[in-house]
């Protein structure tokens, strides 16, 4: 079984990387590239390749010179849904929304895909180039979480679950190696947000967390991978098997870290398969059927393991490990390359664009945002035409809607005032607004 | 999926939803109404069986919990009443109920006793008539709530709905409102609590007198008949209400009970009375008039429709159950038979065996620019000697060219100006100069020995026509899986069993051969219905030759490949299958083989592949049912049970066939959605054919992938047609 898989079917892999048209073009351009390219170029997970994006653009405007193929349009609109799903859920907090859309296995396919495609080169400088993208927009998000904190009087000194480690946890705000400590019914901030707002804030760094150690791991399974793929491609499901079901339990940070890699970890690895051409040469029948094997599985195993939220698959490892598996498989199996979004997605082009250019941005502020609307749409209660029962008792109806419609503008404004971030990390000249619409001038910068 | 329309112009006109997509989502939403319909009258639906434990009673006024069982907090009262000593209050709850509800009333009519029945509006819906009796022989009626949930878990909106519609239903079953309420899971007086209490008090304002009672049976536990009437009866001749119930299980022993018990009491000097009586006061019974009662009749009538429909769905799923079964057992049994005669070491066809005369092979082609040159090379490997006339029914893409480019020997190609398939293979017939005929399609591809192991039943000279075995060359392609199970199991069970019931139905368009001299018999093809491959077999069953099947001649086809495509084709075979039944229809009073095939062949062709596929859908809609609402892991269960039965089938076809079983991984798949598009196609099918329309011909868009016949096995893709069917 493992040995399905024939290596010299890596041959013409390997070779296809030289042949990917992106890829060509991308040396035509800049010449065989050195570090400093590579990083640009390199996708930082959610933001990959912002470059290409740009480098499309003039076709937009005219039907010049033929375009070499951007980006895949299709991995973008992907993210861009998982990311609108993961803010949906953090506001509406549905559990089916877990199943509709798995996020988090997404995500970290995607990333896994990219990642195999820039490990061409010398895996310690894309892990350096992946690292140096991700920590500046997170020490953004870490200064400003950390002052809130200790203007609400947080010690984390006196760390509540009692590790010890205290102060010296709080190393993870600056290298996510592991999640980094907050306090659970955290001193609130300036007494606007919620009471748990450190909990809903900074609880969403594990996925930084996750994607760091995905992303020093990557040379190894990459390697593992090329040697034994269906071993590699399962044996996480296997771990979530043993440390997701509660029948070893590992305490702890590293608990969760472990639970996480390895609830993820075949998403990921689906993620190389896919960049190897690995999940092509499996017959589309044969990909479909057993994903859909799987995923029943998942929700036979959620319906006897219900967790706090019931069907919440971010509460059951195992069910979420399966059903995110079988989830990507399918949606990588019918993977169709877009050049550009076809027909009526076409519309939604410019916000695609500028989700997948800020997606780190998006989702690290996500939840700050979505907790200061609350208090701004309080407000509205304020207004004097509001003051009517039927007025208040139709907000009240309608409240979270609402929230859903002013967390967007919200988020435009943390792109604007901190999106840059992600390109100085690049070593990009910062944008305001990297929809895709501006000459690409930018991007001959480094 | 959705195709880009390159020049973004959106069509202007609107388009109408056609009845072909109305009647069966109509007909489905109607059935789908029926039975959530049912499941709520028959509490399956917003069922609510929690039941809150005693709490607390300080915040009930002292005087509710020392009074008596008739509570009455309307307008504020807050008032209990006692029934006098020497009257007596028989109490039924949960009723009616269809077996035991008679029954007590029998026994309560045979001692002239009156009593008071508190119905719940689903029983009561479902059994109206036995409320107009109640009434009707002098006993009073209370409500019970609709569907029996603890009223302290309710808001007060279900509260005021479940009163309302519990009195829906007996203004429709009796005419009648009444003011008598009894709460679901109620006691005595002094059981009452903080929580039951302020529900007491709003039914109340809602007009409501509260009943609990004295004395408690606990008939429902069965505990004999004499400890239910020690149970029952009151201390020192007190007045009393007295629970028991008419329904929710075996009640024989409280109508033993209640034929010992009224004599005794009798005895006693009781008077047994309903509740108004025993407090003389007037009946709490007011007659309902006007809309209100047209509400309660409508309502009434509803649900007396859903419990038909839905019975009458039960024997639809199970004649569909039994068909089903029928046919796998059959399929099994005899594809069993005809494998074993046919593969028997010195199996023989017939006494000229084997057939080595040379042979026609007609290919009618239609724009099959891409797939001809495919086709005719695979022919040229033949081992067997033969002709080779391709009829080009007036292509417009060069096909004719093609192949007289290519130069072979033994190759014609006929032209004719468009005039379809039916005409093309007749003018191929006139053309060919051998006694024996092979059809094939223009985008078909034959092994070297297909056309050898195609005309070997011809050994026999009662064999009119034969039946190759069609296969699925793209296959990798989830549809193309679903399709080439569905062609393993048509051709190696389907076929099996109707070549041993003389009464096969079709030879495939892609690969069957013919006797001449039978052709011309029957008068060649006909092109009165669209699927002239059946039309031409059952006329062939009708002149009295045997049609059978020849499972060594593989012809490689590459099936439909979008979900459009394929609709199109299914469309085609199953609407031409129809119009073919239709024509031979007379075969049924005929005489002679015409009369046989007429009596057993068409009438099983008909159940199997017209009528079964119809009351197919049922089964998806009692899983969806059953999902939602019903016992989901027995649902489950009984599906999964039908999928091994198919599994094992499945496996059953595919080794008769040595096809690797991976491909039957997809088949749980292919029951949740390709199944589903086949009986949906059949239904339009019906549609048009009962509405008259016409069908247009639709011809399959080719991908043209470039096929050489396959050594043996398939790797190849080969280029698709739109003439083979799987199923006979």
């Amino acid at each position: 079984m493992t040995q399905g898989y024939q290596p010299q079917g890596y041959q013409p892999q390997r070779s296809t990387d030289a042949e990917n048209p992106y890829w060509a073009s991308y040396e035509e351009m800049y010449g065989v590239p050195d570090q400093q390219v590579d990083e640009a170029l390199i996708p930082k997970e959610p933001a990959p390749e912002e470059k290409q994006a740009e480098a499309k653009q003039p076709e937009a405007e005219s039907d010049a010179p033929p375009k070499k193929p951007g980006r895949d349009r299709y991995l973008d609109l992907l993210r861009s849904i998982a990311l609108v799903r993961v803010v949906a859920y953090h506001l509406f907090g549905w559990a089916w929304l877990t199943i509709l859309f798995p996020s988090m296995g997404v995500m970290f396919a995607l990333a896994g895909s990219l990642m195999a495609r820039s490990l061409n080169r010398p895996a310690w400088g894309v892990i350096r180039g992946r690292v140096r993208r991700l920590l500046p927009p997170l020490w953004a998000f870490s200064a400003v979480a950390l002052a809130l904190l200790f203007a609400g009087g947080w010690d984390p000194g006196k760390s509540s679950d009692g590790s010890g480690w205290g102060w010296a946890e709080v190393v993870n705000y600056v290298i996510p190696v592991g999640a980094p400590p907050y306090p659970e019914g955290a001193g609130s901030g300036p007494g606007l947000l919620e009471d748990t707002w450190a909990d809903q804030a900074v609880g969403v760094l594990w996925y930084l967390r996750a994607y760091l150690w995905f992303v020093l791991a990557s040379p190894l399974l990459l390697w593992a991978f090329r040697r034994v793929p269906w071993a590699t491609l399962l044996a996480p499901l296997a771990l979530t098997a043993v440390v997701g079901t509660g029948l070893v339990t590992i305490p702890g940070e590293t608990g969760n870290a472990v639970t996480d890699f390895a609830v993820y970890g075949s998403c990921w690895v689906l993620g190389i398969a896919h960049h190897e051409g690995f999940l092509a040469k499996v017959p589309r029948y044969m990909a479909v059927s057993c994903s859909v094997l799987v995923m029943a599985f998942a929700l036979w195993w959620a319906s006897g393991h219900p967790g706090p939220e019931g069907w919440d698959l971010n509460d059951i490892p195992l069910a979420q490990a399966t059903w995110s598996f079988g989830f990507v498989v399918i949606l990588l199996q019918y993977s169709p390359s877009w050049q550009e979004l076809p027909g009526r997605l076409a519309r939604w082009d410019k916000l695609v664009t500028l989700a997948n250019n800020r997606a780190v941005t998006i989702y690290l502020w996500h939840n700050l945002v979505i907790m200061a609307a609350f208090p701004l749409l309080d407000l509205f209660y304020e207004l004097p035409f509001m003051q009517g029962e039927s007025a208040i008792a139709a907000l009240d109806m309608t409240y979270q809607f609402w929230i859903f419609v002013l967390v967007w503008p919200l988020i435009g404004l943390v792109i604007v005032a901190l999106g840059w971030i992600e390109d100085v990390a690049a070593r990009r000249s910062p944008r305001l607004w990297p929809n895709g619409t501006k000459r690409g001038g930018s991007r001959r910068r480094d | 999926m959705a195709r880009t329309n390159r020049h973004g112009s959106a069509p202007r006109a609107r388009r109408r939803l056609p009845l072909r997509y109305l009647l069966p989502v109509l007909v489905l939403t109607a059935l789908m109404a029926m039975l959530m319909l049912r499941g709520y009258v028959h509490s399956e639906i917003l069922a609510d069986h929690r039941v809150r434990p005693p709490v607390s009673s300080d915040k009930v006024p002292e005087k509710i919990i020392e009074g008596g069982p008739v509570i009455d907090t309307r307008s504020g009262r807050t008032q209990s009443l006692k029934v006098d000593d020497s009257r007596l209050v028989l109490t039924f709850d949960d009723g009616p109920d269809p077996t035991w509800t008679p029954k007590v009333l029998d026994v309560l009519k045979k001692h002239q006793a009156h009593a008071v029945f508190f119905v719940t509006g689903t029983m009561a819906s479902r059994y109206p008539d036995l409320v107009q009796r109640m009434v009707d022989e002098g006993h009073e009626v209370g409500l019970h709530t609709f569907n029996h949930p603890d009223l302290s878990y309710q808001s007060k909106k279900r509260i005021d709905w479940e009163l309302s519609q519990n009195q829906l239903a007996l203004a429709g079953a009796a005419g009648i409102r009444t003011s008598l309420f009894r709460p679901p899971y109620s006691s005595f007086a002094d059981a009452m609590d903080n929580k039951s209490w302020p529900i007491t008090q709003y039914i109340g304002s809602r007009g409501y007198i509260t009943i609990v009672n004295n004395t408690d049976s606990q008939d429902y536990q069965r505990p004999g008949v004499d400890e239910i009437i020690r149970r029952s009866m009151p201390k020192d001749d007190k007045g009393a209400i007295v629970l028991m119930h008419d329904s929710g299980g075996n009640r024989a022993q409280t109508v033993a009970a209640l034929d010992k018990f009224i004599p005794m009491l009798k005895e006693r000097g009781y008077e047994l009375n309903n509740l108004s009586e025993a407090l003389d006061v007037p009946s709490a019974h007011t007659p309902v008039d006007g809309l209100d009662a047209l509400k309660g009749e409508a309502w009434i009538v509803l649900v007396q429709a859903s419990e038909h429909i839905t019975d009458g769905l039960v024997v639809g799923l199970a004649v569909i159950g039994v068909l089903v079964f029928t046919r796998f057992g059959l399929m099994l049994l005899l594809s069993g038979v005809h494998a074993r005669r046919v593969r028997r070491k010195n199996f023989r066809w017939g006494p000229a065996a084997p057939v080595t005369e040379p042979v026609s092979v007609l290919v009618p082609a239609y724009n099959e620019a891409k797939c001809i040159e495919n086709t005719v090379n695979s022919l040229m490997a033949s081992e067997h000697p033969i002709e080779v006339i391709v009829i080009d029914d007036g292509s417009s893409d060069g096909t004719a060219r093609i192949v007289e480019d290519m130069r072979l020997p033994g190759v014609r190609v006929v032209r004719q100006l468009n005039a379809g398939k039916p005409a093309a293979l007749n003018r191929g017939m006139r053309n060919a100069r051998h006694d024996l005929i092979v059809m094939m399609d223009g985008d078909t591809v034959f092994e070297p020995s297909t056309v050898r192991e195609l005309v070997q039943p011809f050994a026999d000279p009662r064999v009119g026509a034969v039946a190759g075995n069609a296969k699925v060359g793209n296959k990798d392609s989830l549809i193309g899986a679903w399709q080439h199970i569905e062609y393993v199991m048509g051709f190696n069970l389907d076929r099996r069993m109707y070549d041993i019931l003389r009464c096969m139905p079709t030879i495939p368009g892609a690969v069957g051969a013919f006797r001449r001299s039978a052709l011309e018999r029957v008068g060649g093809m006909s092109e009165d219905t669209l699927a002239e491959d059946t039309d031409i077999t059952m006329a062939m069953h009708r002149d009295g030759w045997r049609v059978v099947y020849a499972e060594n001649a593989r012809a490689w086809t590459e099936a439909p490949e979008t979900v459009q495509q394929l609709w199109s084709q299914r469309y085609r075979w199953s609407y031409g299958t129809m119009q073919a039944i239709w024509k031979h229809r007379r075969s049924i009073i005929d005489k002679g083989a015409s009369g046989r095939f007429g009596r057993v062949g068409l009438p099983l062709v008909s159940l199997f592949m017209v009528v079964a596929p119809l009351l197919a859908p049922l089964i998806d809609v009692f899983l969806l049912y059953g999902l939602v609402f019903g016992p989901t892991g027995k649902t489950i269960g009984a599906w999964l049970g039908v999928l091994a039965i198919q599994a094992v089938c499945a496996a059953y076809a595919f080794r008769l066939d040595r096809e690797r079983m991976t491909h039957l991984v997809s088949l749980p798949l292919q029951q949740i959605l390709y199944r589903q598009l086949m009986y949906v196609v059949l239904l339009q099918s019906w549609i048009t054919a009962l509405t008259g329309g016409r069908l247009r011909w639709q011809k399959l868009r080719r991908t043209g992938v470039v096929g050489a016949p396959p050594e043996g096995m398939p790797a190849q893709r080969v280029p698709s047609g739109s003439e083979r069917r799987p199923v006979g």
